[in-house]
């Protein structure tokens, strides 16, 4: 998070991280399709010509606090992500740097259990090297590609999000199921993470619950909030709500 | 964070990076682009950073401005308009007219990327569509402005609704923003792409730096071990020395008559005690080769000499298994600079082992020449000779067999300690595989080079060469 008084701006960086063609950017694309054209950028692709990420995507999303005082801040999240091809890994680590919160982007189908584990250690790794651990860092898990064959089971997934601690969302992030779900967790926990931590609520002026209700207002989001975070399959939503020691 | 965290803050270039026009855009462009809406509607405009620094102006003087210029009055109040119109900021809404004296206005519109302002365009002077006649404040200026002249010069303005300047306007702004966007990506791309090298380059270094120092350490290691070997053969030569003195005193009866019997054995111990210590000396030789110590005494040698008397002890060896050995010596060899014994110690161990591998009715040839340095490792890199000729001669040496031969995966191995081509081998054929190692390294330490080359249709060569020793008055120097 970067905050710039003088310009009244708050910069939140969201990364979306995950293996090779996992649907990282599909997520992105449908994202900017989902929202309204006043609060989001041009989405910033950097791909060869094989549609694969070289370096990164950034989709800005910029937004005004609806503060009664007038004292309304101006929050810019910016919601990258990383090459999946594990040739990337310098670009990776770079692209994670300063990360606010993680969305991981699993891939559904069950001959890329492997890859999906590869990718999270390596996730791990480089937040180690960073000086960051998974447990202090706001991380929401997207099982994307649901509606493709030979996938894991509705069952198995709501089985192994119970294993862990960190919300788990179902997706096909191609027609855009899941998309909204996946980003507004994120941010919920991304929010009620730096909150926590740095008392943003009395910054911007706006209360600690009505923040991401907000943003999906200005985001054009019309879909009920609490239902969207509900798809949530396991894990906490609000384990960040706790000042980490 | 620890040491391994980048470098490289990739956030200061995309998390709150200011984008600036005149940094993304090219200015030639920019004016280029301007000056086809200029022509396009016959409105001027003008694009301004937002420090206030002109990036592109396609306006032409209007002859209404330039007559207003004539007099010092009206070239005061034009100024100031101009000033006021350039640093006037076009508030919240981003877009505001400003009035001229004349009657014409200015429309200043903010330019906008990424939420954020980057500079202003000023579109103008032009007139509104509903003025006809100049308007009093253009008289008020200076009265000594004709109305007769300045009324026809105003309708020559540029007339545009207030409605067209906003779908122009909005339409440039429209197309500067795709240029600033694509112009972004590219900035960005190229910042993450030097950061990206840069970071892999950090890490490369690290890993060298890791395996430079694991090396160092190894390199320690083995020249430990050179030392402990050292020592320890020598250490184990001073016992056996006595252990074959006195076997051999035994075996000559000093000690008092032996029967046949005790003879015997007191003869295999001698033996066997001149075996170990041949493998001791022949571990003694290479650990001091290995470590540095071996003390050579060099002087100039005339190779074909050492050769002679290396073919005159194995000969007998060789008539033993009905090999034929023969030495071709070029007749004009140069001296060579090095240690005789040593020397005759490499030809001994190599003729010895030819033999040994050579099947009766074979032949092992020594053969000397003097052949033209290429510079190269002999493997068959011929190429620049036009700049290597001008080196020094070699003196190469061929020992060729009609052995067994060797394959060449195994020609490097077989120079390592202890390595034989196959364990089989040592039964058959004996050796402690210390032979060809300890060569190597006595070539090695003459300067020389040795390699391994098929003997066709069968056996093997070792092609040995030594740099010729240089000339008399070099060798003052």
């Amino acid at each position: 998070m970067q905050v710039n008084f003088g310009g009244r701006e708050i910069a939140i960086k969201l990364v979306y991280y995950g293996p090779a063609l996992s649907g990282k950017t599909t997520n992105l694309r449908s994202l900017h399709q989902l929202t309204a054209e006043q609060s989001r950028g041009r989405l910033m692709t950097l791909e060869t010509k094989d549609d694969r990420t070289l370096f990164f995507d950034m989709l800005p999303v910029t937004f005004k606090s609806e503060s009664p005082n007038g004292t309304g801040m101006t929050l810019r999240l910016k919601v990258f992500t990383v090459p999946g091809q594990v040739l990337h890994a310098s670009t990776r680590r770079l692209v994670l740097q300063g990360a606010d919160g993680v969305a991981f982007i699993a891939d559904s189908q069950t001959s890329e259990t492997e890859h999906n584990a590869a990718s999270f250690l390596d996730l791990r790794q480089n937040l180690k090297e960073l000086g960051v651990n998974t447990k202090q860092l706001p991380l929401v898990i997207q099982y994307n590609k649901r509606d493709l064959d030979k996938i894991r089971t509705d069952d198995e997934l709501v089985a192994l999000a119970r294993r862990g601690r960190e919300p788990v969302f179902k997706a096909a992030a191609v027609s855009g199921m899941g998309v909204l779900e996946t980003f507004f967790a994120l941010l919920h926990i991304t929010w009620t993470r730096l909150d926590t931590e740095h008392n943003l609520h009395k910054m911007i002026g706006v209360a600690s619950n009505q923040f991401v209700p907000m943003a999906a207002r200005q985001l054009g989001v019309r879909a009920d909030l609490g239902k969207l975070l509900s798809a949530c399959v396991g894990g906490d939503l609000n384990r960040h709500t706790q000042v980490p020691e | 964070m620890t040491t391994d965290a980048p470098h490289v803050a990739v956030d200061d270039l995309i998390l709150a990076e200011r984008v600036r026009i005149e940094d993304l855009v090219d200015r030639e462009g920019l004016e280029e682009l301007c000056r086809t809406f200029h022509a396009l509607f016959g409105i001027p405009v003008r694009i301004y950073s937002t420090e206030g620094a002109m990036l592109a102006d396609a306006a032409r003087e209007q002859e209404l401005c330039a007559y207003v210029n004539t007099t010092n009055e009206g070239r005061n109040a034009c100024a100031a308009t101009v000033g006021a119109v350039k640093s006037r900021e076009p508030g919240h809404s981003g877009d505001v007219v400003h009035p001229c004296f004349t009657g014409a206005v200015y429309r200043i519109i903010a330019l906008e990327y990424d939420g954020h302002r980057v500079g202003r365009l000023i579109v103008g002077p032009f007139l509104p569509s509903s003025l006809n006649e100049a308007p009093p404040t253009l008289f008020k200026v200076d009265p000594a402005l004709s109305k007769e002249k300045a009324q026809p010069l105003l309708l020559k303005m540029p007339r545009a609704k207030s409605d067209t300047v906003t779908r122009i306007a909005s339409h440039l702004k429209g197309t500067l923003d795709l240029i600033l966007f694509s112009g972004h990506k590219a900035h960005v791309t190229s910042k993450m792409h030097l950061a990206s090298v840069r970071e892999s380059f950090r890490q490369l270094e690290e890993k060298t730096a890791r395996l430079q120092e694991a090396f160092d350490r190894l390199r320690e290691l083995d020249r430990l071990k050179s030392n402990f070997l050292a020592t320890v053969s020598h250490e184990l030569r001073t016992p056996l020395t006595s252990i074959i003195g006195y076997s051999e005193m035994l075996s000559e009866g000093l000690g008092g008559e032996l029967r046949p019997e005790q003879l015997e054995f007191v003869k295999t111990i001698h033996d066997k005690g001149e075996q170990l210590l041949s493998l001791i000396m022949g571990l003694l030789d290479l650990s001091k080769l290995e470590s540095g110590t071996m003390r050579m005494s060099v002087r100039q040698v005339r190779l074909e000499n050492v050769l002679r008397e290396v073919v005159s002890t194995l000969t007998p060896t060789a008539r033993k298994k009905a090999v034929v050995l023969e030495l071709d010596a070029a007749d004009e060899l140069s001296e060579l600079r090095g240690d005789p014994e040593r020397l005759r110690q490499i030809f001994l161990n190599l003729v010895e082992n030819a033999i040994k591998f050579t099947p009766a009715a074979g032949s092992v040839t020594l053969r000397a020449r003097m052949v033209e340095d290429d510079g190269g490792d002999g493997d068959g890199d011929d190429g620049g000779l036009a700049v290597l000729a001008p080196m020094r001669a070699r003196l190469e040496v061929r020992v060729l067999d009609t052995g067994i031969g060797i394959a060449p995966r195994e020609r490097e191995k077989v120079f390592d300690p202890f390595y034989q081509v196959d364990s089989s081998s040592t039964r058959e054929y004996g050796g402690t595989g210390l032979g060809l190692s300890i060569v190597k390294r006595l070539v090695e330490a003459h300067g020389g080079r040795i390699r391994i080359e098929d003997n066709t249709p069968k056996g093997t060569v070792f092609v040995v060469s030594f740099p010729q020793a240089p000339p008399p008055a070099e060798r003052a120097s």
